[in-house]
């Protein structure tokens, strides 16, 4: 055991004393290397002198449409240009942005339906290992919906869970590293919609229990001066909860770009990718579905 | 001309920043001692006070995270 542990501590000190020498090396470079196929169709291997310019490298991957315009540059077509030109007259000047969106968003809902479809095959009285994983997620919820909204409104627990599932595997899935890769939630689009869709079953639910008249008597409640600051609140819940999210992963996979473009793309940060990635990633997961069941417990309980 | 408005819009984007995380770190700072207090007198509710800290900790954050979506609208639309 312990000589297992001291090779692989050696293994260690050597690429890591490897990654300091490209380090110190790469310092005053500023050169990238292509390797592949010329433009007259031999092959090359050669260094392309590129002065680097950090907010043009963040315009790049956060707005490649922007970037294109900016640059003058055509966009490189893989596969059917057809495909592009819907994507073009449907999107209009985003189309690059939200085609990249759409297809992360597609990759976790396929993960997700897969992974759900895999469990439902094999569920026992006796539990194998990946059914007691989920189950365990789905009782702490269980319990959390129990203690705020009472063991008679224990069918919001899918809901809940769904929402968790989902946003913490979009924070996840900008682990992986692979260009083109990102987390869906860094836009936008993404947490707003969930913020509306928590608010808009905070509302039905307060109106199914409530009944529409006091429901409608509750927005003129100290006062009915006062209704249009009451409505105004109750807009802003969606705002609140979705800039949350979407402004955490946004600021941490920022960060995360400009420490590595200031090693030089050589070193991948995983100590800020601990953090900012897992870390935040599972908070505000965590968070957004608390508040969510906040929200709903609000208008419940009488 | 553009040039200037660049530099002041680069300079609003710091200080921006810089004033607008004074406010959750204090609070947040506040409601993470008031939560060790109150795991020091009950133990036994750890998981409780936790889980309500967390979620006023990220309430009270929303205010940086609004200052922050706003430096970054300065830096990068003008």
């Amino acid at each position: 055991m312990t000589k297992k542990k001291k090779k692989f501590l050696k293994i260690l000190i050597v690429f890591f004393v490897i990654e300091i020498v490209i380090l110190l090396i790469s310092g005053n470079l500023n050169k990238e290397l292509h390797i592949g196929l010329d433009d007259s169709g031999k092959f090359v291997i050669k260094n392309i002198e590129k002065p680097f310019d950090l907010q043009k490298k963040i315009l790049e991957d956060f707005q490649p449409d922007q970037y294109l315009e900016e640059e003058g540059e055509e966009p490189q077509i893989y596969g059917s240009e057809k495909l592009y030109n819907f994507f073009k007259n449907v999107f209009g000047q985003n189309a690059i942005g939200s085609f990249r969106l759409l297809r992360m968003l597609l990759i976790v809902d396929l993960l997700l339906i897969f992974l759900a479809i895999l469990i439902r095959k094999k569920l026992f009285e006796r539990p194998s290992k990946p059914q007691i994983l989920f189950e365990l997620i789905y009782t702490v919820f269980e319990e959390f919906v129990d203690e705020t909204l009472g063991k008679k409104n224990l069918h919001f627990t899918p809901y809940i869970v769904t929402l968790f599932i989902f946003i913490w595997t979009c924070n996840m899935i900008g682990l992986i590293p692979i260009p083109g890769f990102m987390e869906p939630t860094r836009n936008l689009n993404v947490p707003l919609g969930l913020g509306i869709m928590a608010v808009a079953v905070v509302h039905y639910m307060a109106i199914k229990t409530k009944g529409l008249g006091k429901y409608l008597k509750g927005y003129a409640e100290p006062l009915p001066p006062m209704a249009p600051l009451n409505f105004i609140s109750e807009l802003s819940k969606a705002v609140s909860i979705s800039f949350r999210l979407f402004g955490n992963i946004l600021g941490g996979s920022i960060i995360i770009l400009v420490v590595s473009s200031l090693v030089k793309f050589i070193i991948m940060p995983v100590g800020l990718s601990l953090f900012f990635g897992m870390f935040v990633g599972t908070i505000q997961a965590f968070v957004f579905t608390m508040l969510a069941l906040t929200y709903i417990s609000a208008e419940i309980a009488e | 001309m553009e040039q200037i408005a660049r530099a002041a819009a680069l300079l609003g984007a710091g200080i921006c920043m810089g004033i607008g995380a004074l406010g959750p770190g204090v609070g947040e700072g506040f409601v993470a001692g008031k939560a060790c207090e109150g795991i020091a007198r009950s133990p036994e509710n750890a998981s409780l006070i936790t889980r309500t800290m967390l979620v006023g900790q990220a309430v009270s954050e929303s205010t940086g995270i609004y200052s922050l979506v706003i430096a970054l609208l300065l830096i990068f639309s003008t």
